[in-house]
C-alpha cells in the first residue's frame, strides 16, 4: 500500500553479456536504469546506431500511417491490439531488406500521388482560365497576325467594357470587337483590326486596361481545349485509383511493418540505456532502480543469463532522485488517476490515494445524486470495461466513472431522486429541494471531516519525519483551536468549547512565530497566524458546492421532465416526449458527470491536498517491452 | 385575472437569471471554441481534450436557466395559476435572481479566459490538461456560490 520502496542497484558485468542482460531485464520490466553521474560522453558508436534506428523508425512510421487507411484491421479499441509472439518478432529481422523495399515502394506511391496532385491543380487552374472563352469558336492558333489583319482575344474589366465599346464606335477605326463571353471579373471579346491601326488599338487597350490572351501552348478552339483538359483530369483520377489498388494489395503487409517497427522500438529502448552506463573495454557499470519486491526476480533473471556479474542493492540516499511507483488496493486504483493528473507524490511523502478515494467517491455521487443517473453511468461504464480493450489512463477513468455511478445511485436513493421528479420514490433521508439547509450543513460537515483528515495526515508526515514537536504545535494546536471554534458555533459559549478555543489560540500565538529571531517578531507572527482561520473558513464554505451541484442536477432533470410532458398531447407528441426525455437526461448526465468530476477533483486538489501534499514525484519507468502497435505474447 | 406589478417583477428576475448568464456562457464557450479550433488545426487528436475545456464556461447558462425555472415554479407560472404577487414579493424574487444573473454573466467570461489559457496548455503539454481544467474550475466556484445564494433565497421567500 502506498508508495513502493525502491532499492538502488549497482551492477557490474562483462560487456559481451550486456545485450543478453538488457534483453532479460527488458522482458522482466522491473528495472529503471539511471544515469551514472561520473560518466563522460556516451560512446559515439551507440549514438550513431541510435540515430540510424531513429531514421528507420521515422520511415516505417510514415509507411504505416500511409498504409493504415487501406488495411482492414479490426479497431484495437474493440478487439485489442494484434497479438504477436516474441519469437516471430525476432524472425522478422531476417526480412529487413524486404520490409524496407515495401517502405520504398510506399514512398514511391507518395511521390506519384503528389505529382498527380500538382498536375491536377495546374489543370484545374487552366480550365478555370479557358472555360469562359467557350464562345470563341476559332482555333486559338489562328489568333495573332495574319498578313495585314490582326486577330486578338482580349479581356476587359467588366466595368470598363461598355465605355470601351462606345469608344471603339466613336473612334471609327478599322477595328471590329465581337463579345464572346464573360469570366468572373472580365468581359471577353475577339478584336479584329487592320495592322495600320495597331498603335491606336494598343492605346485603347491601355486606356481601358484590356489584356490580350495568348493561349500559349494550346491548339484547337477553347471548347476543345477544355474538353481535352477534362479528359486528362479523368485520366489522372483513373491513375490515382490504380495506385490505390496497388496500395491495397500491399495492405496485408501492414502487420509486418508494425511488427518491425515495434522490434526496432524495443531495440531503441535498450540502446538508449547503454548511453547511461559507464564502461571500460571489457566491463560495464550500471546504476538502476528496482522496486524492493522485485529484487529477487531481478537476481533470478540475471543469473539465468550469466554468472559473471556483481550486483549490489542498497537503500537510496538522502538526495537521490527516486522514481515513484504506487501500489494500492484494487478498489483504490481507479482514483489514482485523480492524483496522477495533479502530480505524483514525491518519493519521501505519503501516497494520498487511499485517503482521498473515499472522499472523491462520496463527493462525486453527492454532486450528481440521482439514482437512475447513477445506474446509467455505472451500466455504460461496465459495458465499456467489458467490451472495450482499455488500458492505462482510459481504463482507470472508466473504472472511476463506474464507481462514481454507484455512489450516485446511493445518494439518489438517499435524496429520493429518480430521473429528477419523474419516478416518485420516498427518499431514504430527505429531498434536498424541500430542506436545502440540512444538506448544506451535511456538506459543511463532510468538508470539516476532510480538512481534519488533511491536518492529521500532515501531522502524521511530521511525526514520521521525526518532528513530533512540529506536529503538536503546527497541527495539534490548530485542531484544538478549530474544534473549540466549531463547538462554540454549534453549542454556544459553553465552558469546554471556550477553553479549548482559547487554549488553542494562545498556543498558536506562542508557537507560530518560533522561527523568528526577535521576541517581538515571534509574538507578531504568532498573532498573525491566527488570521489563517479565515482560510479554514473559506475551505469549509467551498464544500457548499456539494449541495449546489446536487440541486442543479435535480432541477435540470425536473426542467427536462416538465418540457417533455408539455409535448405529450397526442401520439406524435408522445414520441417527441420520449425523445426529449432520453436526449435531455443523457445530456444532463454528461454535463453533471463532467461537473462532478471537475469539482470533486478540485476539492481534493485545493482543499485537501493543500493541507499536506507536496507532489512532484517522477514516475517509475522501467526498461520494459513497450510496444506501439502489437501486444507481445510469451514474454 | 389582473396582472400585478409583483408578477412582472418576478418574471423580469427570472428572465434576467436566464439571459444574462446565457449571454456570458455563449460568449465564453465561443471564445474557448475559437482557441480550440486553432489547436485542432495543428493536431486533430486534441479534439476531445479541448472540448472538455470548452464545456466548462457553459455551466453558468445552465445555472441561470435552472434559477429561472425555480422562479417559474415558485410563482406558479408552470402550473398555470400565477400567484397574485404583491409588489414587495415581486421585488424579493427579483432580488433573489440577481446573484446568479450578474455573477453568472461575468464569471462565465472570466472562466472562459482561464479555459482559453488552458487550451494553450493542451497545445503544448496535453498531459497537463487536468491543471488547465482546475484553473478554470477555480473561477466557476463563484458561479456555484451565486447559484446557491439565489436558490436558497428563492426557497426561503414566502409567496403563498
Amino acid at each position: 500500500m502506498a508508495i513502493i520502496k525502491m532499492k538502488k542497484m549497482y551492477f557490474l558485468g562483462l560487456k559481451k553479456d550486456l545485450d543478453r542482460i538488457l534483453d532479460a531485464l527488458q522482458r522482466l520490466g522491473a528495472v529503471e536504469i539511471a544515469d551514472i553521474e561520473e560518466e563522460e560522453e556516451g560512446s559515439a558508436r551507440v549514438t550513431t546506431e541510435l540515430s540510424e534506428l531513429e531514421s528507420k523508425l521515422t520511415r516505417l512510421k510514415f509507411a504505416i500511417e500511409f498504409l493504415k487507411p487501406y488495411g482492414k484491421e479490426p479497431n484495437p479499441l474493440f478487439y485489442g491490439r494484434p497479438k504477436f509472439s516474441l519469437k516471430k518478432l525476432r524472425e522478422i529481422l531476417s526480412r529487413e531488406g524486404k520490409i524496407f523495399e515495401i517502405v520504398d515502394t510506399i514512398y514511391g506511391f507518395e511521390q506519384r500521388f503528389s505529382r498527380l496532385k500538382a498536375e491536377e491543380t495546374r489543370i484545374l487552374n487552366q480550365i478555370e482560365l479557358i472555360k469562359p472563352w467557350g464562345g470563341l469558336d476559332i482555333p486559338v492558333e489562328s489568333l495573332g497576325t495574319n498578313g495585314r489583319v490582326e486577330l486578338k482575344a482580349i479581356a476587359v474589366p467588366k466595368k470598363n467594357f461598355k465605355p470601351f465599346m462606345d469608344k471603339v464606335k466613336e473612334k471609327d477605326l478599322p477595328l471590329e470587337v465581337i463579345p464572346v463571353g464573360e469570366s468572373r471579373e472580365e468581359s471577353l471579346a475577339l478584336a479584329v483590326y487592320h495592322n495600320s491601326a495597331k498603335s491606336d488599338v494598343q492605346e485603347l487597350y491601355k486606356e481601358f486596361s484590356a489584356n490580350t490572351e495568348e493561349f500559349n501552348g494550346f491548339t484547337g478552339t477553347p471548347a476543345d481545349i477544355v474538353l481535352k483538359l477534362q479528359e486528362r483530369l479523368e485520366a489522372i483520377e483513373a491513375e490515382r485509383q490504380k495506385i490505390k489498388e496497388e496500395i491495397t494489395q500491399l495492405a496485408d503487409r501492414l502487420l509486418d511493418l508494425k511488427a518491425f517497427y515495434d522490434y526496432l522500438l524495443l531495440e531503441k529502448q535498450r540502446k538508449e540505456n547503454l548511453l547511461k552506463m559507464a564502461e571500460t573495454e571489457k566491463i560495464f557499470v550500471m546504476k538502476a532502480w528496482v522496486p524492493e519486491n522485485s529484487v529477487e526476480s531481478v537476481k533470478e533473471a540475471i543469473s539465468s543469463v550469466t554468472d559473471a556479474v556483481h550486483m549490489v542493492f542498497e537503500d537510496p540516499a538522502e538526495d537521490d532522485d527516486i522514481p515513484v511507483a504506487l501500489s494500492n488496493p484494487r478498489l483504490v486504483q481507479p482514483f489514482e488517476i485523480v492524483t496522477e493528473l495533479y502530480s505524483l507524490p514525491n518519493p519521501r511523502e505519503i501516497d494520498p490515494n487511499l485517503y482521498m478515494a473515499p472522499f472523491f467517491f462520496v463527493f462525486f455521487g453527492m454532486m450528481v445524486s440521482d439514482a437512475a443517473y447513477g445506474l446509467v453511468l455505472s451500466l455504460l461504464s461496465a459495458l465499456a470495461i467489458w467490451k472495450l480493450k482499455l488500458s492505462g489512463m482510459g481504463k482507470k477513468l472508466v473504472e472511476l466513472l463506474f464507481l462514481g455511478g454507484i455512489s450516485t445511485f446511493i445518494w439518489g436513493m438517499i435524496f429520493g431522486s429518480w430521473l429528477g421528479d419523474l419516478i416518485k420514490i420516498k427518499p431514504l433521508w430527505l429531498n434536498p429541494l424541500e430542506n436545502p439547509m440540512a444538506v448544506l450543513y451535511l456538506s459543511f460537515a463532510l468538508g470539516v471531516v476532510q480538512i481534519y483528515t488533511g491536518i492529521i495526515l500532515s501531522a502524521y508526515k511530521n511525526i514520521r519525519n521525526g518532528k513530533v514537536a512540529d506536529a503538536l504545535m503546527d497541527q495539534g494546536l490548530w485542531l484544538l483551536f478549530l474544534t473549540g471554534l466549531i463547538m462554540m458555533a454549534l453549542l454556544g459559549m459553553t465552558g469546554t468549547a471556550k477553553y479549548m478555543a482559547l487554549a488553542g489560540a494562545a498556543g498558536l500565538v506562542l508557537t507560530q512565530g518560533r522561527s523568528q529571531k526577535s521576541i517581538i517578531k515571534k509574538f507578531t507572527s504568532g498573532l498573525l497566524s491566527l488570521y489563517n482561520v479565515t482560510s479554514y473558513l473559506s475551505d469549509v464554505l467551498s464544500y457548499s458546492r456539494l449541495l449546489a451541484l446536487g440541486l442543479a442536477t435535480g432541477v435540470i432533470a425536473t426542467v427536462i421532465n416538465t418540457m417533455a410532458k408539455m409535448l405529450g398531447v397526442n401520439v406524435v407528441g408522445y414520441i417527441a416526449m420520449i425523445i426529449v426525455m432520453i436526449g435531455g437526461h443523457l445530456f444532463n448526465i454528461a454535463v453533471n458527470a463532467l461537473g462532478a468530476y471537475v469539482h470533486s477533483s478540485r476539492l481534493q486538489y485545493i482543499e485537501f491536498f493543500g493541507k499536506f501534499y507536496e507532489g512532484g514525484g517522477r514516475p517509475f519507468e522501467p526498461l520494459r517491452m513497450k510496444t506501439e502497435y502489437l501486444d507481445l505474447e510469451d514474454l | 385575472m389582473e396582472i400585478t406589478l409583483g408578477q412582472v417583477l418576478a418574471l423580469l428576475g427570472a428572465a434576467m437569471a436566464v439571459f444574462l448568464p446565457g449571454i456570458g456562457s455563449a460568449k465564453g464557450v465561443g471564445m474557448v471554441g475559437e482557441a480550440a479550433a486553432g489547436v485542432v488545426t495543428e493536431d486533430p487528436g486534441k479534439f476531445s481534450q479541448t472540448l472538455i475545456l470548452q464545456a466548462l464556461p457553459g455551466t453558468q447558462g445552465i445555472y441561470g436557466l435552472l434559477t429561472g425555472f425555480v422562479v417559474m415554479q415558485r410563482i406558479g407560472l408552470l402550473g398555470g395559476n400565477l400567484l397574485p404577487l404583491t409588489t414587495h414579493q415581486g421585488l424579493l424574487v427579483f432580488a433573489a435572481c440577481l446573484p446568479i444573473a450578474i455573477v453568472g454573466l461575468l464569471s462565465a467570461i472570466a472562466q472562459a479566459r482561464a479555459a482559453v489559457a488552458g487550451v494553450g496548455i493542451v497545445a503544448k503539454r496535453p498531459e497537463e490538461l487536468a491543471k488547465g481544467i482546475t484553473y478554470s474550475a477555480m473561477v466557476e466556484t463563484y458561479a456555484v456560490l451565486a447559484l446557491l445564494a439565489s436558490i436558497l433565497m428563492l426557497f426561503g421567500i414566502r409567496l403563498a
